[in-house]
C-alpha cells in the first residue's frame, strides 16, 4: 500500500531529465559554495582605521570619521572588547557593522585591541589590563583626540576590564559607561555552563596555566560551543545549507564564520585570576578584589551607566550582570533587555533594529558638551 | 505551508531530503537533551577528570621535548624558547618606560606650547 503511494507521488512529478540534470547541477554548486563558506575567510572589519598607539601586542584604532568635524559628537567613544577574541565582530561587515553605525551617528571612535599574546605574556593578568595597557591607551586617546572627557564601551570581559577601571579610576573623565553582556556577578554558582564547569573541584584552571602557559583559543572556543553542542556544532551548518541560496544569509553567516575561526589564546595568567578569583570566589561582587594591592570598590564607579542584557546569552547568563546596577555608586544608570544570545544582541540581523539604536540614543543624550 | 507540505513529499532527486526531514522532527529535542546534558554536575566533574588526565600524561612527553630542544639549542650556540621569552618580556618593559616618556614629553609639548609668550 505505502510503495503504490509512493509510486504515484513519484510518478506524477517526475521530473524530465533536463530536470533532473539541472537539479544535480545546482545541488553540486550549492555543495562548492558551502565548502567555500567553510574554508575561506570573508572580508570583515572593514571600516578605515589608522593606529594610535601600541604596546607589546595591544593596538589602539581611530575609525576615520565620516561626519564633517562641526556635526560630530564632542564626547568620543573608547570600546573595550574581550581578551580572547579578535574584536572585528564590532565591525563585522559593510552594511553591517556597529562601527559603521556609530561613525555615521557622528561618534569619534576608538577601539582596544589586546592582540594575541604570545608565551612572553602568559604571566599577563587583568591587573595588567586594567593598570598598565588601558590607562596608558586612554592617555594616548586623550593626548590624540584632546576630550577630556568620554565614553567607554565594555562587551564581555571587556566589560569586566573596564567596570573595574572605572571603579579604580574614577576621575579618568569616564563620562559614560556602556557594559554588554558583562559577567561581573558569580554569586549564583549554578548559572550557565561556565560556572558550573568551573566551580566543579575536578577543574583546575592552575594545573591548565601551569602546563600550557597560555589557555589555547580551540580549548576556550571548544568549551564556548559546548554550551550548546546541538546549535554550533550542527544547527549553524544546516542553516547555512537550507539558506545557501540566499545570498544575503550566506554573506552574514561566511562573516560571523570568520570572525568565530579567528580564534586566539588567552594569557595564562588571567584565565587563572577569571576562574579563580571571579568565577570561583566572586570577589568583585564581595568587593574583595584587588589589583595591584588596589581594592575595586563598585561604588566608586560614577560614571552614567547603560548595562546591555541578553536574555538569552548562554555564556554570560543575565543573572551575571544585573546585581552590577545594585552595587555601582552611579545615580544615572540603566539597563537595556534585548532579545537575542551573546553575540547576536550585536552582530546579528536584528541588531541594527534592536540594540544599536537604543544605545546610540542613550549615548547621544549624555555625550553633548 | 509549501515548507511544511515538501517535507511530508519524499522526492528523490532532493538527496538531502529525508535528512532535513529528520532534522526538523529531532533538532529541538536534541538540542534541549543536549545542553540539558552539559549542565550536569557529572559532565562538568568528568570534563575537568578528563582534561587533568591529559595534562598529567602529556606533561612528561611535553617537558622531556622541551628539555631536548633546549639541550640542541644550547649545542648550536643558538637562544632558546626561554631566552627569547625572558628578552620579549625585557622589551614590553622597556615599551613601557618609552610609552611613559612619550607621554611625558608630548605633556611637556603641549604646557610650552600653552604658556604666553613675551
Amino acid at each position: 500500500m505505502t510503495t503504490k503511494e509512493s509510486t504515484q507521488t513519484v510518478d506524477a512529478g517526475m521530473p524530465s531529465f533536463t530536470e533532473v540534470c539541472q537539479n544535480w547541477h545546482r545541488a553540486a554548486e550549492n555543495l562548492d559554495r558551502f565548502n567555500r563558506m567553510l574554508t575561506t575567510d570573508a572580508k570583515i572589519a572593514q571600516t578605515p582605521k589608522e593606529v594610535v598607539w601600541t604596546l607589546n601586542k595591544a593596538k589602539l584604532y581611530h575609525y576615520i570619521p565620516v561626519v564633517p568635524e562641526q556635526d560630530r559628537k564632542p564626547v568620543p567613544l573608547f570600546m573595550v572588547f574581550a581578551i580572547m577574541n579578535r574584536p572585528h565582530v564590532l565591525d563585522l561587515r559593510p552594511g553591517h557593522s556597529f562601527v559603521e553605525y556609530m561613525l555615521r551617528h557622528g561618534y569619534e571612535l576608538y577601539l582596544m585591541d589586546w592582540g594575541e599574546p604570545g608565551p612572553e605574556d602568559k604571566n599577563m593578568c587583568f591587573d595588567d589590563y586594567v593598570l598598565e595597557y588601558l590607562p596608558r591607551a586612554i592617555r594616548k586617546f586623550k593626548s590624540v583626540s584632546g576630550a577630556q572627557e568620554f565614553s567607554m564601551l565594555g562587551w564581555c570581559l571587556g566589560a569586566l576590564i573596564s567596570t573595574m577601571y572605572a571603579a579604580l579610576r574614577p576621575d579618568d573623565g569616564l563620562k559614560n559607561l556602556l557594559l554588554l553582556t558583562a559577567p561581573l556577578d558569580f554569586s549564583d554558582q549554578e548559572a550557565g555552563g561556565f560556572t558550573r564547569w568551573s566551580s566543579n573541584p575536578a577543574f583546575n584552571a592552575d594545573t591548565i596555566v601551569e602546563k600550557m602557559g597560555n589557555v589555547p583559543g580551540e580549548m576556550i572556543d571548544s568549551g564556548a560551543k559546548m554550551l550548546k553542542p546541538i546549535e554550533n556544532y550542527f544547527g549553524s551548518y544546516s542553516m547555512l545549507w537550507d539558506k545557501i541560496e540566499n545570498p544575503g544569509t550566506v554573506e552574514a553567516w561566511h562573516a560571523m564564520n570568520t570572525w568565530v575561526r579567528d580564534i586566539i589564546p588567552m594569557a595564562g595568567g588571567a584565565y587563572k585570576q577569571l576562574i579563580n578569583e571571579f568565577y570561583k570566589e566572586n570577589k568583585l561582587m564581595k568587593g574583595t578584589m584587588q589589583l595591584r594591592g588596589e581594592t575595586v570598590d563598585l561604588k566608586k564607579l560614577k560614571a552614567n551607566l547603560l548595562n546591555v542584557i541578553a536574555e538569552a546569552d548562554h555564556i554570560t547568563p543575565p543573572c551575571q550582570s544585573e546585581a552590577v546596577m545594585d552595587a555601582v555608586g552611579s545615580e544615572d544608570k540603566e539597563v537595556l533587555r534585548v532579545r537575542g544570545g551573546h553575540i547576536g544582541i550585536m552582530a546579528g540581523r536584528g541588531a541594527e533594529k534592536n540594540t544599536w539604536p537604543h544605545i546610540e540614543a542613550w549615548l547621544a543624550e549624555r555625550s553633548g558638551s | 505551508m509549501s515548507q511544511s507540505k515538501d517535507n511530508q513529499t519524499f522526492d528523490p532527486f532532493d538527496p538531502t531530503g529525508m535528512l532535513k526531514q529528520m532534522r526538523d522532527s529531532n533538532m529541538e529535542s536534541w538540542s534541549k537533551i543536549m545542553t540539558d546534558f552539559v549542565n550536569t554536575e557529572a559532565y562538568a566533574e568528568s570534563t575537568g577528570a578528563m582534561l587533568d588526565a591529559w595534562l598529567t600524561t602529556s606533561g612528561p612527553f611535553r617537558k622531556a621535548m622541551e628539555s631536548a630542544m633546549s639541550q640542541a639549542m644550547a649545542q648550536l650556540n643558538m637562544p632558546t624558547r626561554d631566552d627569547i621569552t625572558r628578552l620579549a618580556e625585557r622589551l614590553t618593559n622597556i615599551e613601557m618606560r618609552l610609552d611613559d616618556l612619550d607621554a611625558q614629553l608630548s605633556e611637556g609639548a603641549r604646557s610650552n606650547d600653552t604658556q604666553p609668550t613675551n
